[in-house]
C-alpha cells in the first residue's frame, strides 16, 4: 500500500510537471510549411507512392527504415534471449499447470486451452486478419498501410492461430524454423536490394532497375513487402516463444 | 470529440493505475490503444492508426497477459 501512494504522489507531481509545460509552448510561431509544399507538390512525382508517408520512409528517409528494421531485430534477438532462459526456469515439470480458459467439463487434454468462443474467433477470423495483413502491406504506396503496419497486423493473425491451438501444436510450430528463416532471409535480402543500387547508380536506396525501365513505385513495393514479411514473422517468432514450452 | 476521446483516455489510464486485478487493467490499456486509434483516424493520420491498433490492442495485450499468467494476477 506504502508503494501504491508513493507512486501515485509520482504520478501527479509528473502530471503537473506536464502541464506546467504546456503553459511555456509559444502559440504564436507559424508551422513550418516548406518540407510539407515540397512533398505535396513533388513527392508523387519524384517516388510514384501515392501514399506520401510511404514515399518518405522508403525513399526520402529510406536509410533511416534500415535502422528501424535493425533496432526491432535486436529488440527480437534480446527478448528471444530473455524468453529462452525464463524457459529454464519455468519448465519444471514438478509445477502444476492451471490452464484458464477451458471449458468447465473439458477432458480432453489436447482441448484445455481451446474453448468455444476461441475455436470460433481464430478459424473464422485468423484468416482474414491474415489476409487484410497481405493487403495492408502490398498496397502500401498507394493506400494506408505499408511494411510494418501490414507486418503487425500479419503477427496479429498468427497469434490468432497460436491462442486457438494446444501447447504441443505451437511448440511444433516453433521447432520447424520456418518464420525464423523467412525473418532472417527477408532481412538479408533488404540489405542486399539497398546495396544493389551502388552497383548500378552509386546512390545508396535508390532504385536498381531504373535503368530497365522499372519504376521507382515497384522498388517500394519490394521494400514493403520484405519489410512486412520480416516484422511479422519477427513479431510472430517472439509471440510462439512465448507460449510455447519446450519439449523435454 | 478529440478532447472527450483524451479525458476517456486519462480516466482509463487511472483506472489502470489503482485497479487491484491486474487483468481489467491490461484491458483498459487495450482500450487505450483503440481510443487513440480512434484520435489518429480522425486526424487522417491513417497509417498511424493501423500500427497503434495492431500493437497496442493486439501484440502487447498478449505480451501483458502471457506476463500475467507467468507471474501474479492481484497487485499487491
Amino acid at each position: 500500500m506504502k508503494m501504491k501512494t508513493a507512486a501515485v504522489h509520482v504520478i501527479v507531481i509528473f502530471a503537473l510537471v506536464l502541464l506546467a509545460g504546456c503553459l511555456f509552448i509559444p502559440d504564436d510561431t507559424p508551422w513550418p510549411t516548406d518540407v510539407r509544399t515540397r512533398l505535396v507538390s513533388d513527392g508523387e512525382k519524384d517516388t510514384g507512392a501515392k501514399n506520401l508517408v510511404s514515399a518518405i520512409y522508403l525513399a526520402y528517409r529510406a536509410f533511416d527504415t534500415l535502422g528501424e528494421t535493425i533496432v526491432l531485430i535486436v529488440a527480437i534477438i534480446g527478448t528471444m534471449s530473455v524468453v529462452e532462459s525464463v524457459k529454464k526456469i519455468s519448465d519444471d515439470p514438478t509445477t502444476a499447470v492451471t490452464y484458464d480458459f477451458s471449458l468447465v467439463k473439458e477432458k480432453r487434454s489436447s482441448h484445455k486451452l481451446r474453448t468455444h468462443l476461441l475455436e470460433v474467433v481464430t478459424g473464422k477470423i485468423g484468416p482474414v486478419v491474415l489476409l487484410f495483413g497481405f493487403y495492408v502491406m502490398g498496397q502500401g504506396h498507394i493506400s494506408p498501410g505499408g511494411g510494418f503496419q501490414g507486418g503487425t497486423i500479419i503477427a496479429s493473425g498468427i497469434m490468432l492461430f497460436i491462442l486457438g491451438n494446444p501447447y504441443s501444436k505451437v511448440t511444433e510450430m516453433r521447432q520447424n524454423k520456418i518464420l525464423s528463416t523467412i525473418e532472417a532471409s527477408a532481412f538479408v535480402l533488404f540489405i542486399l536490394v539497398s546495396l544493389l543500387s551502388i552497383l548500378t547508380s552509386g546512390i545508396f536506396f535508390s532504385n536498381p532497375l531504373e535503368a530497365a525501365g522499372v519504376k521507382y513505385e515497384y522498388y517500394i513495393i519490394a521494400l514493403n513487402a520484405l519489410i512486412g514479411l520480416k516484422v511479422g514473422s519477427g513479431i510472430s517468432l517472439m509471440c510462439i516463444a512465448m507460449m510455447s514450452r519446450r519439449r523435454t | 470529440m478529440t478532447e472527450m476521446l483524451l479525458v476517456l483516455i486519462i480516466v482509463l489510464a487511472v483506472f489502470s493505475l489503482i485497479s487491484r486485478d491486474l487483468i481489467h487493467s491490461v484491458i483498459a490499456l487495450s482500450a487505450i490503444s483503440l481510443l487513440s486509434a480512434l484520435i489518429f483516424t480522425l486526424h487522417w493520420a491513417f497509417d498511424v492508426a493501423i500500427t497503434e491498433a495492431a500493437v497496442g490492442a493486439g501484440v502487447t495485450t498478449i505480451i501483458f497477459v502471457w506476463a500475467l499468467k507467468h507471474t501474479s494476477r492481484k497487485d499487491i
